[in-house]
């Protein structure tokens, strides 16, 4: 029994509540970032660690926090989580931390993590909550992956990973379509998954 | 005596709860710190290469790098801390002499990203590239920088940040000689 409640709530967060494409949380810090496959898997590392912690944090004083300072509390743990990446990122990978930018400290704000807190961390066991954490998180990488990949190579007309050239495409290559990695492509290309996505019937609409 | 508990423990727990924090961090910073001071020190050796490509050696003192190439002295650096709109903006400023500018680059800063943030972008850069320091002021302001449409006030700090402490640099190199 708590075995298979354990795997649904992870499989739960990477299709029928993916945090992008179902939940449609956390799009300011997803989009901005999803210019390179390279920033979009630092970032999903990050927010999976910040996830991940106050997660388990938060389910395991669930029962002593004062309701009322609830979210106070919530944003002290977080923060707390994020700055500590903020600073290995800083230390030990620079060059991803000067790619990411102000999104890195802005996870404090991503209302994935908040949401999770106080939808289901604040109300479930520490098991089930590092499962959600799990979950969330993996469905955040992969939807991260999917739109930067076709960023990048849209955007750009190649791909590169760890700073290692994997392919350039033909015409692409030397004509590359830029919107893709402007703001505004950010947009287009969520709004044509989204479609795409509900179309196959991976997302049900309500 | 029950209700007085109950009403100060919201309190007593945000305490405790934000002293773990602290305490946690404070931890990881000095885990962290030296080797963020390491690289932030490679950023700004790797800087003034490009600043000054024919340097070789350089020595910090008093708060200013003096550039070497194998023979000569190539200029002086230092850096500039400005007041932006979304924080401190850390520059490092280039001099050829002790009058014109050899160039500025941005450390770190973090300014609206689309707006204030192309203070970091090379078109507002190069604007300073051989400028003389009495000429660094806003066009509005007398000056020959252009500031970036949107970001006055970027523009405007980056641009205070390196008249006032050049001054003050080559003031301090002038006291020397």
């Amino acid at each position: 029994m708590k075995t298979t409640s354990f795997w649904k709530e992870f499989t739960k967060g990477i299709v029928i509540s993916n945090p992008l494409f179902v939940l449609v949380l956390g799009l300011c810090p997803a989009l901005a970032v999803s210019t390179s496959v390279d920033n979009a898997l630092g970032m999903s590392i990050g927010v999976t660690f910040v996830l991940l912690g106050s997660n388990i944090i938060i389910s395991a004083i669930r029962k002593i926090i004062p309701n009322m300072v609830r979210i106070p509390i919530f944003i002290v743990i977080i923060a707390t989580f994020v700055t500590i990446v903020n600073l290995v990122f800083h230390a030990y990978v620079p060059s991803l931390y000067e790619s990411l930018g102000i999104y890195l400290p802005l996870i404090v704000v991503n209302c994935i993590i908040l949401g999770r807190a106080e939808a289901f961390a604040s109300k479930n066991p520490l098991l089930h909550s590092i499962a959600d954490a799990l979950g969330i998180s993996i469905g955040f990488m992969l939807a991260l992956l999917i739109i930067s990949f076709l960023r990048e190579t849209l955007g750009t007309g190649s791909l590169s990973i760890f700073g290692a050239r994997l392919f350039t495409l033909p015409i692409l290559g030397e004509h590359p379509m830029a919107i893709f990695v402007l703001p505004p492509g950010a947009f287009l290309l969520m709004g044509l998954l989204l479609a795409l996505l509900r179309r196959l019937g991976v997302i049900k609409s309500e | 005596m029950k209700t007085t508990l109950k009403k100060i423990f919201p309190v007593i727990f945000v305490t405790v709860i934000v002293f773990m924090a602290v305490a946690l961090l404070s931890w990881t910073n000095s885990i962290t710190k030296d080797k963020i001071e390491f690289q932030e020190e490679q950023q700004i050796q790797s800087m003034l290469g490009e600043m000054f490509p024919d340097m070789s050696r350089y020595a910090f003192e008093d708060d200013i790098y003096t550039i070497y190439s194998d023979e000569a002295q190539l200029g002086y650096a230092f850096l500039a801390l400005g007041k932006g709109y979304g924080g401190s903006i850390n520059i490092l400023v280039g001099l050829e002499n002790e009058t014109t500018i050899k160039g500025i680059s941005i450390i770190s800063q973090s300014e609206t990203p689309g707006l204030g943030a192309r203070i970091g972008g090379s078109s507002f850069v190069g604007e300073f590239t051989g400028l003389s320091i009495d000429d660094v002021a806003l066009k509005q302001d007398g000056g020959q920088i252009d500031a970036i449409t949107g970001a006055t006030i970027s523009s405007g700090a980056v641009v205070d940040a390196v008249k006032a402490t050049a001054v003050e640099r080559v003031k301090s190199l002038q006291e020397k000689e």
